[in-house]
């Protein structure tokens, strides 16, 4: 694949997918310099992925893969690598647009946020309509582990919803 | 709340924009990346320079003083000198190069990126320059009479320094990759959003 190629399908799938990857950015990243970081190592993961991409599988599926791993993967890492700059340093790229943004919609990032790395994929996956075979997929673990998950998730989520009034859920 | 009534609120957010970006954020993030760059190859040029320039001058007193080196080492110090001037042409080049790009802020990504792509021609070629260096001192050395462990050692030597160049190139690499993933970001979605 020519580097012209590469950079049309770049281009092609950042504008077309910005959504998915702003809501894995927004799942696994909690302050705002975190946001930026993860966003850039997702796109640069997006980039040198895409010779490999051979249309097996939906663009969506494939982007989620790569995004999710790589999520998955930079939490570990930032676990381990606590930041000496302190939030205010620093000029952040990604603004978050306030105005917006449901306060129901927030709730439900917070809780997703508040889920270990493994169940955050599985929500994204399961609110964007992925099956339970392409979620199986997705994050090499079995369908009926995916189901149990799903279950306990859900359960999870309605409860917490009843329990948040202020929200007006 | 059940679960499809929070899928709707999920399916909400696909049709609103949740960020803008920080254009002066962006801008600034751009000039600490160029000078980061620019600060890596001027050092780098400024240390292939100097370094090249003493050690011929070294090698040719030795030559000189001690009348045992034979033609390897005349060659050997003659490298030295020709690759210190190329070096330094190259970065009179390079600074004039800067004038042509302006102040804003793709103009400084455009500099980034040319600094970048010249930082890995250039660490290219200093890695490619280990060869004839070490073709010619081992030349020199052989000429001299020295043992083969020696000989071994300088091959060894220029073995690692081969690796390590290769090991420092894919840094820049990187680097310049990184840039220019910006760039696209930059010329596409910042745009947009």
């Amino acid at each position: 694949m020519t580097e012209e190629k590469q950079k049309q399908i770049f281009k092609f799938w950042l504008n077309k997918h910005k959504a998915l990857f702003f809501k894995v950015v927004h799942a696994y990243a909690y302050t705002a310099m975190d946001k930026d970081d993860l966003f850039q190592e997702i796109t640069m993961q997006v980039w040198h992925s895409i010779p490999a991409f051979r249309e097996e599988s939906a663009v969506t599926t494939w982007l989620y893969r790569i995004s999710l791993n790589t999520a998955i993967k930079w939490t570990k890492k930032e676990q381990k690598h606590n930041r000496a700059e302190t939030l205010d340093q620093v000029e952040h790229l990604l603004q978050e647009n306030q105005k917006h943004i449901d306060e129901r919609l927030s709730w439900l990032y917070r809780e997703i946020y508040r889920l270990n790395e493994i169940d955050r994929s599985i929500t994204l996956l399961l609110l964007d309509n992925f099956s339970y075979r392409e979620i199986s997929g997705i994050l090499g673990i079995s369908e009926s582990n995916v189901g149990v998950k799903i279950t306990r998730i859900k359960k999870q989520l309605i409860t917490k919803s009843k329990k948040t009034d202020y929200h007006g859920i | 709340m059940e679960f499809d009534e929070m899928k709707k609120i999920w399916d909400s957010q696909n049709n609103t924009a949740l960020y803008t970006i920080n254009e002066d954020a962006l801008h600034n993030r751009i000039l600490s990346k160029k000078n980061k760059v620019y600060h890596i190859t001027n050092i780098s040029e400024l240390l292939v320079i100097i370094i090249f320039f003493f050690t011929g001058c070294f090698t040719l007193g030795i030559n000189s003083t001690h009348q045992n080196g034979g033609i390897h080492t005349h060659l050997l110090a003659a490298w030295m000198f020709g690759t210190s001037l190329f070096v330094l042409i190259n970065r009179l080049l390079r600074i004039s190069k800067t004038k042509q790009f302006d102040r804003s802020l793709s103009g400084d990504l455009a500099n980034a990126i040319s600094i970048a792509t010249y930082q890995v021609r250039f660490s290219r070629l200093m890695r490619w320059n280990i060869v004839p260096i070490a073709l010619l001192t081992i030349l020199g050395v052989w000429g001299n009479g020295k043992s083969i462990w020696i000989i071994s050692g300088i091959i060894a030597f220029s073995a690692l320094t081969y690796y390590a160049g290769g090991w420092e190139h894919g840094i820049y690499e990187a680097k310049k990759r990184e840039l220019e993933t910006l760039r696209d970001k930059l010329e596409n979605e910042f745009a947009e959003i």
